[in-house]
């Protein structure tokens, strides 16, 4: 008797797509609005801000048509009083609708993969003139090795330093168990394996400090294992270097080892 | 007082217990004076064998092994006597028993205590982290109260509360009266307790904290408390695998004439798929775990680097099980969502075979992306694209799903009771955590978010919003047939919107905190964190109290609900069709099958029928009961 | 094993006594239920050893660690005789179970004692060869992963013997026919498996 009312024909697709558009605007807008980053400090964060920002566009609408869906069949098709003993119509499938429903996330997913995979290369990319740092991981703190511009025993630090927009590539080791490096604000981390020497690069683009952060488990001090990153300008990071090299070798490096350092000094000075 | 110490029970398995660890004693000591090491005894050895053989030694004495010894040490075969099968009183709930029905039961409530332990573990997790800095417990405490929580509600709940939940209806949903293999279905139920025990036993000497992904070499290089989830680990595998091949050889041979693979419901289909992966998958975890034993006890160098060992290779052992359990722990949630939306929403499953295919099509796939898990681990670079690829591809095979559930209910009859409420509420918070994950899969992005906050989101969402949804949904739904009671439908109600609402405060400002940067596993974090930390422990504790609102009800319509009829949700599958709660052997006679489980709205559909003294009938037309509305 | 209703109880159950059994279990494969668990079981089996063989793919291939460790030495002769061993226990093992299909009780029983006796032999032997090898698992992940598949295997071999040793009973206290011999076919699937296993972890550890 209901079969009318409980919405057979197109009314109620309409009705359904035009909420699942205004739904959808608005939950995409939500989601652009909330504050997700923490500050920017690298090229590699701002492509990777995109692709999220690209992510909320295209994911948000599937959730809230699936929501949407759900609400309104709840709203629309709900058992109303006397209708306690009705069924459904025996509807067991529809091949078109299947296959528009296969391919269509397919397609999106292998589009999404392919821009994520762009996005991998242009924030892995080698650039000219890296700067070489070691970083070492062990429960629980990091430490920082610098190539001795002067040669020598390489510069060792707690603190990690880097040079406004100058690219950095980190060799990064552990000691012990496995830690990984994390810079929140450089968006960039990979794991610090003991017997492996992993590599992550980074070109630094705001001056600051910024959290260094133990992101695996490593122990019962896991959670402390936090230094900072100051990002310095050219001047500044001379400055502090030369300190270093001062602190570390009294000035003058051994004679003997002279000639080498001036060879590597160049390169890692940039 | 002999006699009770020699028959099969609780008083020969404490007797057991005392023989085992006095074997492992003895072993041990052999073991150290052959190889003359001193001091001939050694607590720590002694602990480790004891971890292994003891389990055993009181599975023996319960008496789960009598009758393979029986027939091990050649005696004649021995006519079953059914002495085993079946309760007679709440003491069979608490002893070896062979009824499939009874063994579920004793599984759904056994892994329902650890989940209230291991949500009680989450509440002290909460209070921690209310608030930056230190309060309840050291660093080394957390850690262990993270790796236990996980522990329990992965090992001891979500694992086995499916299995639990199939255990009951599957045999009666294909027309069998028994699993394949009932004493090995009982032994699969008792290596469980054993496992929980074991692992929540750890806390006295120290809990192993090192997350329920136990990475070598931090596991191998832990307090012994560390052993505790590796050897539990195994007795839980063990369980799952020995459930698995029955679940398969059951479905593969016991079904009802007539019940071709086409026509079984899609519960089937999910523990079938289920099955398969848990079969191929979780000697994988085993194994890993033992590989860390060795290292650990023995001193091997499968993860010593300094020794050639490998590092990486635990990431990969883990996850190629690891992995695929995710969706050990979600495709059986797929088949009960399936029977309770069909049911509700009075239609047919829109596109069956699909949906059919969709679960095989999951199963193969979640072989191809375990290394997702290893984004960032410094694993060779090329291996990451190919596993970004199948990775995001999964989504396909479950988008099917959740649009076909959509369909499903599109012109339905919707009857929104607590079963449908929670059903659609999976729905909901599966989808966005499945969405979340595909956002995981792309690169670029996890390379920030791994190891954060984010992952806490994604994996509640997908194991609360979507498993535990789904365990909820299921057992109200079944729980008139498996009570012969009915719940408090209003309870029900009120359970669902706490907890659905309770539930996204406290887990959805996970992401916002894991993409500003902060990471997973620790006591203590930045001062920029906190208002949100504050937020999401309170709503957790709320989320804690809403599971006080089930329990309340479960236990009180159990002793004094009203009683339930045989068919209270009109539903056409075969368990539907014998009295709540079934009869001992499940059926007087096998029924025959003769259509489709989900022809709701086709007029005339049957589904299975009885044959009485050789004419056939049709089961008696259900009644509008008075609680569906 | 026969009516149908052995399906959940191997035995007959109109002797049931005052006991109310089950209604027979429709019969929905031609396979034997106890003969697929155990297929299953294997394929179980296969992956712990794939996973074990996982451990010695990464050692040797990703880390390209030196096969065997340098200044060691695998004796390929010794375990190239056991290998044959223990291929010839799956012979007498075939030939037990042909002899009990054709009601040959004798054939049966010497067969089925000689696979039991050349499986313990196999055991033994590598067990010497463990005492004489000149590494230990703690020396390096070399000597891990020896220990480790062969032990994984050992393992295998020791409860396979175990289960031929109680079919080796039940055959001398006269079980078994030419009808009812699942009993023996189950227990040997798995000892064949044992046997296949080895070929692989032989040619992998000591020939490759
Ligand atoms: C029930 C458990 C479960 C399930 C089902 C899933 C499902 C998925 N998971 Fe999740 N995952 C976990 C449990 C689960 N996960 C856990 C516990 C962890 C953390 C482990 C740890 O480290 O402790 C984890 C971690 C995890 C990671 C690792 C992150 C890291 O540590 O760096 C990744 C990365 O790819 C991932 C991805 C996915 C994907 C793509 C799916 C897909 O299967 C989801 C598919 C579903 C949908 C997409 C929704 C429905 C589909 C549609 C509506 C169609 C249209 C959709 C699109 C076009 C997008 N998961
Ligand atoms: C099915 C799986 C499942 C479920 C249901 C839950 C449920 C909950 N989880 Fe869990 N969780 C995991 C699986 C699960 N979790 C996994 C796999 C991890 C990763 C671990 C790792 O990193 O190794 C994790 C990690 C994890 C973390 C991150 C820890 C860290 O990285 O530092 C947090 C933090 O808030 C958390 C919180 C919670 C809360 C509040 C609940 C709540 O929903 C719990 C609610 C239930 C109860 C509370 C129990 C019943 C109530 C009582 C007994 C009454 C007492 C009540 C009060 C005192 C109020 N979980
Ligand atoms: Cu180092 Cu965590
Ligand atoms: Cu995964």
């Amino acid at each position: 008797m209901a079969q009318e009312s409980r919405g057979g024909g197109r009314r109620p697709l309409m009705q359904m797509a035009a909420i699942a558009v205004v739904a959808s605007a608005l939950g995409v807008a939500l989601g652009l609005l909330i504050e997700w980053f923490p500050s920017q400090a690298s090229t590699q964060a701002s492509t990777i801000d995109t692709l999220y920002n690209v992510l909320i566009i295209t994911s948000v609408p599937i959730f809230v048509l699936v929501t949407a869906v759900i609400g309104f069949c709840v709203w629309r098709f709900r058992v109303r009083p006397g209708e306690e003993d009705e069924d459904g119509p025996p509807i067991h499938g529809n091949t078109r609708l299947e296959i528009v429903w296969t391919a269509v996330p397919a397609i999106m997913l292998v589009a999404l993969c392919t821009y994520a995979f762009l996005a991998l290369q242009d924030i892995e990319e080698a650039q000219a003139d890296e700067q070489r740092i070691q970083v070492i991981a062990q429960q629980y703190a990091w430490s920082f090795e610098y190539p001795n511009p002067m040669g020598g025993d390489p510069i060792r630090s707690e603190e990690l330093y880097l040079v406004e927009d100058e690219p950095v590539l980190f060799d990064i080791t552990a000691l012990d168990v496995i830690h990984s490096f994390w810079v929140p604000a450089f968006r960039m981390k990979r794991d610090a394996v003991p017997g492996l020497t992993t590599q992550l690069r980074v070109t630094p683009n705001r001056l600051g400090t910024y959290p260094v952060v133990c992101a695996e488990l490593c122990g019962l001090g896991h959670a402390f294992m936090r230094q900072n990153a100051n990002v310095l300008t050219r001047q500044d990071f001379d400055a502090w270097m030369a300190e270093q090299v001062k602190a570390a070798g009294g000035g003058g490096a051994p004679a003997g080892e002279e000639e080498g350092g001036e060879a590597a000094a160049p390169e890692s000075a940039g | 007082m002999t006699m009770k110490l020699r028959a099969p029970g609780w008083y020969r398995a404490v007797l057991y217990v005392g023989l085992g660890v006095l074997f492992s004693l003895a072993l041990i000591t052999v073991a150290r004076l052959g190889y003359g090491l001193d001091p001939v005894v050694d607590g720590r050895s002694w602990l480790l064998v004891s971890l292994l053989a003891v389990p055993l030694f009181f599975l023996g004495g319960l008496g789960a092994f009598d009758t393979w010894f029986h027939w091990a040490a050649g005696r004649p075969t021995r006519p079953d006597d059914h002495s085993q099968h079946g309760a007679t009183s709440w003491r069979s709930y608490f002893a070896i028993n062979t009824d499939h029905k009874v063994i579920g039961i004793q599984y759904v409530v056994t892994s329902f205590s650890f989940m209230f332990i291991g949500g009680a573990v989450a509440m002290l997790m909460r209070a921690e982290l209310a608030q930056p800095g230190s309060q309840l417990v050291d660093g080394q405490t957390f850690n262990g109260l993270f790796s236990v929580h996980a522990a329990l509600l992965i090992f001891l709940f979500i694992i086995p509360v499916f299995a639990g939940l199939a255990n009951y209806v599957l045999p009666l949903m294909i027309g069998a009266p028994d699993m394949a293999f009932p004493r090995l279905n009982a032994l699969s139920y008792w290596m469980l307790p054993v496992a929980g025990v074991m692992m929540l036993a750890s806390f006295l000497v120290g809990p192993f904290a090192s997350g329920w992904t136990a990475y070598a070499p931090l596991s191998t290089t832990q307090p012994v408390g560390q052993m505790f989830f590796t050897i539990g680990v195994q007795f839980a595998g063990a369980s799952s695998i020995a459930t698995a091949l029955n679940f398969l050889v059951t479905i593969i041979t016991m079904r009802a004439p007539g019940m071709s693979f086409f026509r079984m419901p899609l519960l089937v289909w999910a523990n079938f798929s289920t099955s398969l992966l848990v079969v191929i998958a979780t000697p994988f975890i085993a194994a890993s775990q033992f590989f860390v034993l060795l290292d650990y006890a023995l001193g091997f160098n499968f993860f010593q680097a300094g020794a050639n060992g490998d590092v990486l290779m635990y990431q990969h052992v883990f996850w190629f099980y690891s992995h695929p359990a995710v969706y050990i722990m979600m495709l059986p949630g797929f088949g009960i969502v399936s029977e309770i939306i069909a049911v509700k929403s009075r239609k047919p499953i829109f596109g069956y075979r699909m949906m059919a295919f969709s679960l095989l099509a999951i199963v193969v796939l979640g072989f191809t992306v375990w290394a997702h898990h290893m984004f960032t681990s410094g694993m060779q670079d090329w291996i990451r694209i190919p596993m970004m690829v199948t990775t995001a591809i999964i989504a396909v095979p479950t988008g099917i799903k959740i649009f076909s559930w959509l369909a499903t209910l599109w012109r339905g009859v919707l009857h929104v009771d607590t079963p449908m409420l929670f059903a659609l509420g999976f729905l909901t918070m599966f989808t966005l955590g499945g969405i979340s994950g595909v956002a995981l899969a792309m690169l670029p992005f996890v390379i920030h978010v791994s190891d954060s906050y984010f992952i806490v989101a994604h994996l509640h969402y997908v194991l609360f919003g979507g498993s535990l949804f789904t365990v909820y949904a299921g057992v109200y739904y079944w729980f008139p047939k498996m009570t012969g009671r009915m719940y408090d439908e209003t309870l029900g109600r009120l359970h669902f919107w706490v907890t659905f609402v309770a539930f996204n405060i406290t887990f959805a400002p996970m992401h916002i905190v894991g993409v500003q940067g902060m990471p997973r596993r620790v006591s203590d974090y930045a001062e920029q964190f906190a208002n949100w930390n504050l937020i999401i422990s309170l709503a957790s504790f709320v989320l804690g109290l809403s599971t006080l609102v089930f329990v309340y009800n479960m236990v009180s319509s159990w002793v004094g609900g009203p009683r339930a009829p045989a068919n209270p949700w009109r539903a056409l599958t075969l368990e539907w069709q014998v009295s709540s709660p079934p009869p001992i052997f499940n059926f007087d006679a096998v029924p025959t099958v003769v259509g489709g489980p989900y022809e709701y709205g086709v007029p005339g559909a049957v589904h299975g029928v009885f044959k009485d003294g050789g004419a056939e009938v049709a089961p008696p037309k259900p009644t509008t009961p008075s609680v569906a509305q | 094993m026969e009516a149908a209703g052995a399906l959940a109880h191997d035995h007959d159950h109109d002797d049931a006594g005052h006991h109310h059994g089950p209604p027979p279990a429709n019969r929905s494969s031609r396979v034997d239920p106890q003969m697929l668990g155990m297929l299953l079981f294997i394929i179980s089996e296969v992956m712990v050893f794939g996973a074990f063989f996982t451990a010695y793919f990464f050692i040797r291939v990703v880390q390209g660690a030196e096969w065997p460790a340098a200044g060691t030495e695998l004796p390929v002769a010794i375990a190239g005789v056991n290998t044959a061993i223990l291929l010839s226990s799956s012979l007498t093992l075939h030939w037990a179970l042909v002899s009990i299909k054709n009601e040959d009780r004798n054939g049966f029983r010497a067969g089925i004692l000689l696979t039991t006796l050349l499986g313990a032999t196999f055991l033994f032997v590598q067990i010497n060869e463990y005492v004489h090898v000149g590494f230990a698992p703690q020396d390096h992940a070399q000597g891990t992963i020896f220990y480790g598949l062969t032990g994984l295997h050992g393992a295998h071999v020791a409860i396979g013997l175990l289960l031929l040793l109680s079919v080796t009973i039940r055959a001398f206290r006269g079980h078994y026919s030419a009808k009812e011999h699942a009993g023996v076919e189950i227990p040997g699937i798995y000892w064949h498996f044992v046997d296949v296993m080895w070929i692989v972890v032989y040619a992998t550890i000591y020939i490759l």
